[in-house]
């Protein structure tokens, strides 16, 4: 599909611009609004997230295959030498001498900033945070707006109770189901599990099939363009947050804004108008 | 099926020590409870399977079955 607006890179990204662009933008002050009506803050996060942090919910064992790994060479002038003095690129891909340690991933998705940051309060009412990032995931295959090495994902979480994660889900929920409605956008919500790494050997795929956790807004009963999670106190006690003495549930609610363009371009057309 | 039940009773007691005085009752709801995590939920499995003596497919699980005692007495045994 031909979008005005929309340049697509060999290497799984794309470049926004003009009515699109202004799309991408309008949609997510739009998700800025439903964290408003939360009282939620704005946090803008880095891109690079620790790997200690991934490392307290064993992300890298349940997800390895989505790991983008920012690599530098090692800072020592023989080893800089060696690496100028070769070839440094050959048909495109980087010959890199000695790597220097890798000790941080470019972000997978934007929530876990948010639990690292909260790490060890101790809360005593819900929290309510949003918080927009570049978000990076190794695919097999991309496709534009749809399936993108880095893309942009914005999310509204939620920390608290028990009762307040799952109130915080429905309430949710609902707010994107009545703008669904009232644009006409044919979405709905379907069951779904994340991208485990050899699922049937995670324990927390296991959980994930017999306790639902995390349901997907699927557009035209094919692409996912939202996506809600309820945690229970898997980042809580990771993180050590505590609500009331006990370790913090979470939730959060997730837009692909990249995926959103997608279906809205489907839906309404390449070249607008859209729905504002 | 009671001997069932008080077995189950027992493997939620003794992975949670921190659980109130008679609970887990039939209906607690063990997820949300927290007496049931994923770290946990691999080696309920093994004991049901040993409990009823016959194996449980993973993939055969349905939401909801290990939701509380009574839910897994229902699909188990």
């Amino acid at each position: 599909m031909d979008v005005p607006g929309l340049r697509w890179l060999a290497n799984g990204q794309s470049v926004l611009s003009g009515p699109l662009l202004a799309l991408a933008d309008r949609l997510d002050t739009q998700f800025l609004k439903w964290a408003a009506d939360f009282g939620a803050g704005d946090y803008r996060f880095p891109t690079f997230l620790p790997a200690s942090v991934l490392e307290r919910i064993d992300w890298f064992r349940s997800f390895p295959q989505l790991a983008t790994l920012p690599a530098c060479l090692d800072a020592g002038e023989e080893n800089l030498a060696r690496f100028t003095e070769g070839s440094p690129v050959v048909d495109g891909a980087v010959r890199p001498t000695a790597l220097a340690p890798i000790r941080d991933v470019l972000t997978p998705a934007a929530c876990y900033h948010v639990y690292d940051h909260l790490a060890g309060r101790r809360l005593d009412g819900p929290l309510y945070l949003t918080t927009r990032n570049t978000c990076f995931r190794r695919e097999e295959r991309y496709e534009p707006l749809e399936r993108q090495w880095s893309f942009s994902m914005r999310e509204i979480v939620c920390v608290g109770t028990a009762d307040e994660t799952h109130s915080f889900l429905e309430a949710a929920s609902a707010e994107v189901d009545r703008y669904v409605a009232a644009i006409g956008l044919p979405v709905a919500w379907e069951r779904a599990s994340d991208p485990f790494f050899r699922p049937s050997k995670n324990p927390q795929y296991l959980m994930q099939q017999v306790d639902p956790t995390k349901f997907e807004l699927v557009f035209d009963a094919r692409l996912a363009i939202a996506s809600t999670n309820l945690h229970h106190d898997h980042f809580g006690r990771a993180f050590d947050i505590v609500r009331d003495g006990e370790p913090a549930r979470t939730a959060c609610i997730a837009f692909g804004i990249e995926r959103w363009l997608s279906a809205f371009v489907h839906h309404f057309g390449t070249g607008g108008p859209w729905p504002s | 099926m009671s001997d069932v039940r008080e077995a189950l009773r027992a493997w939620v007691r003794d992975h949670n020590p921190d659980v109130p005085a008679g609970e887990p009752a039939d209906g607690t709801r063990l997820i949300e409870c927290r007496y049931l995590t994923s770290l946990q939920v691999a080696d309920l499995l093994l004991f049901i399977e040993e409990l009823r003596q016959a194996p449980v497919d993973p993939a055969s699980l349905k939401p909801g079955v290990f939701a509380s005692i009574d839910d897994i007495c229902a699909a188990f045994f």
